[in-house]
């Protein structure tokens, strides 16, 4: 069933052979392959071509041309490319089941041991094969190299600290094999910023201390302000942001500007691997141009026709701005769903530093009072124009995890059921404002402090208080600087912070629970916690709340477990206990995201979720299937 | 003179040490460092913080080492020329600034002749038109220009003139001349967005320059030389021009140690919303994420070209003006 849904949705490849012949030239390339620069198009794609099912995700084949224009920021916004071209060795279809991309195949033994199949003939985007030599070059001059990598392998390759063993079985095969399961590893390599198994050898070669003479090397590295040949190897690579021109990549378009600029022209790869049905190479669009500049004006550029397809720094506060300029510049705007657990929510320390709230935030009867004393529906209709849906900060009904019970776990508006369980608590005793006092004398006034960036949060926190004064309690709001914002809350200053909920809301059973549970130094629910699963004990805190420790158990298990419905089933565990408990208070999800589209752009759909991981924003509808209909040049 | 010279030049040295050690310390000094901002930044989009990674990098910028010795190795790097790397852009400091100057130099520019061009004969007649219908009226403009917030006039034009002239909003040319060789289009479109800025900061500078001419020239004016001259009969503009006006102009020559470092530095919050690809936002962001040697660099840099300034005004003033004494000795 899996594999047939696999097939049928989802921008799934079609084994199916296209005669050489049928393959038709790319006219932006025409002159460069006429003048003998470029071989012809049926040299350049893989040997065994692979054609992209367009249909099977609601699309339809295209046409070569086109320049596509971006608004970006900073100057490492060219990172994006790397993001929405999400050409990666396994990615996620629209199903978000693993797919082979760049890869013809992959299999999975017990989560142990990987193997990876290239594509015979798969082409470097200088022209230069692509195989198992550059999974070995990153893999011993790279990952197991000290002066390249001097922290040693990254957290991803290791399972409770052990490496894998890695073997190249042909030139186009390889394999990973732990001792244990590393059931992370797949979503890995399928993430927006990807665990990178391969470098271009031959490119990086000429860098290293191993093919190169060294102390050539390192003066070229003092000539450039570094300290040793390492960190020249490292600045030519910089894969993520895709901004030296020099290096060959294998996503759908490559740089060809040398930093730093204020336009980034992106041209299309010669020899990117995929072919529609017609016989045309992708990706249709020739050039995708970023135009750079303060962010805060992205809005406004935007919405002056500027841009063919924007997301970024568009907040929904846009929308009527943007919808307004759409009869004049050819665009429309769309609303996407963003993919977070909660697009705002309350965290309670449990790890704060004064005894008398690190035990009332211990105490669920509290967080559960604190949860059904917020008006999820009045800030839904004020601030989200009843756009959002109210929910606690759990997964979306887009997951196959969800369930009903988890969104309204605690989150109905119960003012009456908040009293009786703070009245349970024995916080009975009021001073002269009504204001509940701690069995200390003091009255329960919660400070949660801000990241101080957004209006959107101090906006939402002015309608929680409302509900809170109701019950007894009283809300401060207090901006800092997010700097400070986080190393506050990890030492436990901060009693209650405010933050978006669970960055990943749509997640399948394959990926793992662990936001849900404590295992990073950022959830600021229970930082210290979190700090002493991810350094395995070394620093932090042993959780001392029983469902704390419970949580981790499980995701422990599922790190375990194999099976996809046993993992299924730890999955629901972990979100049973995670709303039962109100680690987190959410207040509303699903809330929206404009898209800017320019009108003759095609195969982007209209109705989308837009989300980091899974998703790589604009990835997984797979950029390089966007074409023109007019001729997208601008008209200016 | 010469001895004169030489005690600036040398007083200069511990001047820039001074500010360079201030200026390092007040970066320094709010909690954490870049890489604190880089993860929030990772972080508010969801991106997995691999605290190796961070590490790493910790050791790379040379944050694991104690603020004196970095300090060290930033001066001493700027005595031969190194301004040290800018991890937000992962560049040499030097790649980083270079690449903006011309165009900021070429707004600056602009603007400081528009300025004269404007205020000068405003500073004139209103002067010699003391009290008329002409003078109240432009230093009633120049006043509005003053009281106006920049910010705001620009986004007021940029708005008018993408909607009136359908003008790309933002920066000093049409996106597609980017990194293109210079030629007779690029030249028109920088032009065609040029204006703006030039107004915009020009506005500000015009009433104040306005306003000090014309209360210095009033000076002037009163005096007896000015009379006798009338009396022996020299032409009203010739008289202006070569007596009063010279000596009102003192403060003109003075505002050139204030000028360099603008040049440089270009107006930032203008260039903010203007999203003009000069130097002030490089600045201005570089700040923000605590990209210390970006920020620090520039800052000095900005600080030198002050010091400077102000020795060139001291110089030309006391080469233009021969009642001004180098050191009080010189009075006995």
């Amino acid at each position: 069933m899996r594999l047939v849904g696999a097939l049928l949705i989802g921008l799934t490849v079609l084994p199916g052979y296209l005669a050489a012949s049928s393959l038709v030239e790319v006219p932006y390339l025409s002159n460069d392959v006429q003048a003998g620069k470029l071989p012809a198009i049926a040299d350049r794609v893989p040997a065994q071509v692979d054609v992209v099912n367009l249909k099977a995700t609601g699309k339809v084949p295209g046409q070569y041309g086109g320049k596509l224009h971006l608004l970006m920021g900073k100057q490492k916004d060219t990172k994006m490319m790397m993001v929405y071209g999400y050409a990666r060795l396994i990615v996620y279809n629209h199903d978000l089941d693993f797919v082979p991309d760049l890869l013809e195949s992959f299999d999975v033994k017990e989560e142990r041991e990987f193997t990876l199949r290239l594509r015979k003939g798969h082409k470097w985007s200088d022209g230069h094969p692509f195989t198992a030599e550059d999974f070995r070059y990153y893999w011993e001059d790279m990952a197991n190299d000290k002066s390249v990598s001097k922290k040693g392998l990254p957290s991803a390759l290791l399972v409770e600290g052990e490496g894998p063993t890695f073997e190249v079985l042909d030139e186009t095969t390889v394999r990973y094999t732990w001792n244990k399961p590393n059931p992370n590893f797949v979503t890995w390599v399928a993430r927006p910023r990807p665990l990178l198994l391969y470098r271009p050898a031959h490119y990086l070669k000429q860098f290293h201390a191993k093919y190169s003479d060294e102390a050539k090397l390192n003066a070229m590295a003092a000539k450039e302000n570094k300290q040793n040949w390492g960190q020249l190897h490292g600045d030519r690579d910089r894969w993520y942001r895709m901004d030296n021109p020099d290096r060959p990549t294998l996503q759908p378009w490559y740089n060809s500007v040398k930093p730093p600029s204020e336009r980034f022209v992106f041209k299309r790869n010669p020899y990117y691997h995929r072919v529609d049905k017609n016989g045309l190479q992708l990706p249709y669009v020739d050039e995708v141009i970023i135009n750079l500049g303060a962010t805060n004006m992205v809005p406004a550029r935007t919405g002056s026709g500027e841009a063919d397809l924007q997301a970024r720094y568009l907040r929904f506060d846009h929308f009527t701005f943007l919808k307004e300029s759409e009869a004049r510049y050819d665009f429309s705007v769309r609303l996407w769903k963003k993919a977070r657990g909660s697009q705002i929510a309350l965290f309670p320390n449990l790890n704060a530093k004064e005894e008398i709230w690190r035990d009332l935030f211990r105490d669920i009867r509290f967080r559960r009072a604190l949860s059904v004393a917020i008006n999820r529906a009045e800030i839904n209709q004020v601030i989200y124009y009843g756009l959002a849906k109210e929910s606690q900060d759990t997964v979306l009904q887009k997951s196959p995890l969800y369930k009903d019970e988890y969104r309204t776990a605690w989150a109905e508006f119960d003012l009456k059921k908040a009293n009786a369980l703070l009245d349970e608590m024995g916080l009975t005793a009021r001073d002269d404002d009504d204001i509940r006092l701690l069995p200390n004398g003091q009255p329960i006034v919660i400070t949660v402090e801000t990241a101080g960036e957004s209006t959107e949060q101090t906006d939402v926190l002015e309608l929680v208080r409302d509900g809170w004064r109701a019950v007894g309690i009283k809300l401060l709001s207090k901006p800092s600087q997010r700097e400070v914002f986080r190393q506050r809350i990890y030492s436990g200053d901060t009693i209650m912070s405010v933050w978006s909920g669970v960055s990943n809301g749509i997640p399948t059973a394959l990926m793992s629970p662990d936001e849900f549970t404590p295992s990073s130094k950022l959830q600021f629910q229970w930082p210290r916690w979190g700090h002493h699963v991810q350094s395995s004990g070394k620093y932090g805190e042993v959780p001392q709340l029983e469902a704390a420790r419970h949580l981790i158990e499980l995701n422990k298990a599922w790190d375990a477990e194999t099976d996809r419905a046993a993992k299924a089933r730890i999955w629901h565990r972990i979100l049973k206990l995670h709303a039962d408990n109100v680690f987190v208070i959410g207040l509303v999800n699903e809330a929206m995201q404009p898209i800017v589209i320019s009108n003759e752009l095609r195969n982007i759909p209209a109705e989308g979720v837009y989300n980091w991981h899974p998703g790589a924003y604009f990835g997984i509808y797979r950029p390089a299937t966007f074409w023109f209909a007019g001729k997208g040049e601008k008209k200016q | 003179m010469v001895n004169y010279l030489v005690r600036r030049l040398f007083i200069m040295v511990p001047t820039l040490l001074a500010i360079s050690l201030i200026v390092f310390l007040i970066i320094e000094l709010p909690p954490g460092d870049y890489l604190e901002s880089y993860i929030s930044e990772l972080q508010a989009q969801g991106e997995t913080v691999d605290q190796k990674h961070i590490e790493f990098l910790r050791e790379q910028y040379g944050f694991d080492k104690p603020v004196m010795t970095r300090y060290w190795e930033w001066i001493t790097g700027m005595m031969v020329g190194d301004f040290g790397f800018s991890f937000e852009y992962r560049l040499p400091v030097s790649d980083v600034v270079g690449d903006r100057l011309l165009l900021t130099i070429l707004v600056s520019m602009v603007t400081i002749i528009f300025t004269w061009i404007i205020a000068f004969p405003i500073g004139l007649y209103s002067a010699t038109h003391q009290y008329s219908w002409g003078d109240y009226g432009l230093t009633f403009i120049g006043l509005l220009g003053l009281a106006t917030p920049n910010f705001l006039l620009a986004l007021i034009m940029l708005y008018f003139a993408n909607v009136v002239f359908g003008t790309s909003i933002g920066g000093l040319m049409d996106p597609d001349y980017i990194d293109q060789p210079w030629s007779w289009g690029k030249v028109m479109s920088v032009l065609e967005h040029l204006w703006i800025p030039v107004v915009v900061i020009g506005t500000a500078g015009t009433a104040g320059m306005i306003r000090r001419l014309r209360a210095n020239m009033l000076d002037e004016l009163q005096k007896q030389y000015v009379t006798t001259a009338r009396a022996k009969g020299l032409p009203p503009l010739r008289l202006l021009l070569k007596y009063p006006l010279r000596n009102a102009i003192n403060f003109f020559i003075a505002d050139i140690g204030s000028l360099l470092p603008s040049v440089i530095s270009g107006a930032e919050l203008v260039a903010v919303v203007l999203s003009l690809p000069t130097t002030g936002p490089v600045l201005i962001a570089a700040l923000q994420s605590q990209d210390m040697y970006l920020a620090g660099s520039f800052l000095m840099f900005l600080a030198s070209l002050t010091v400077v300034g102000v020795l060139i005004s001291d110089i030309l003033l006391a080469w233009i003006d021969p009642r001004i004494r180098l050191a009080g000795g010189a009075a006995k």
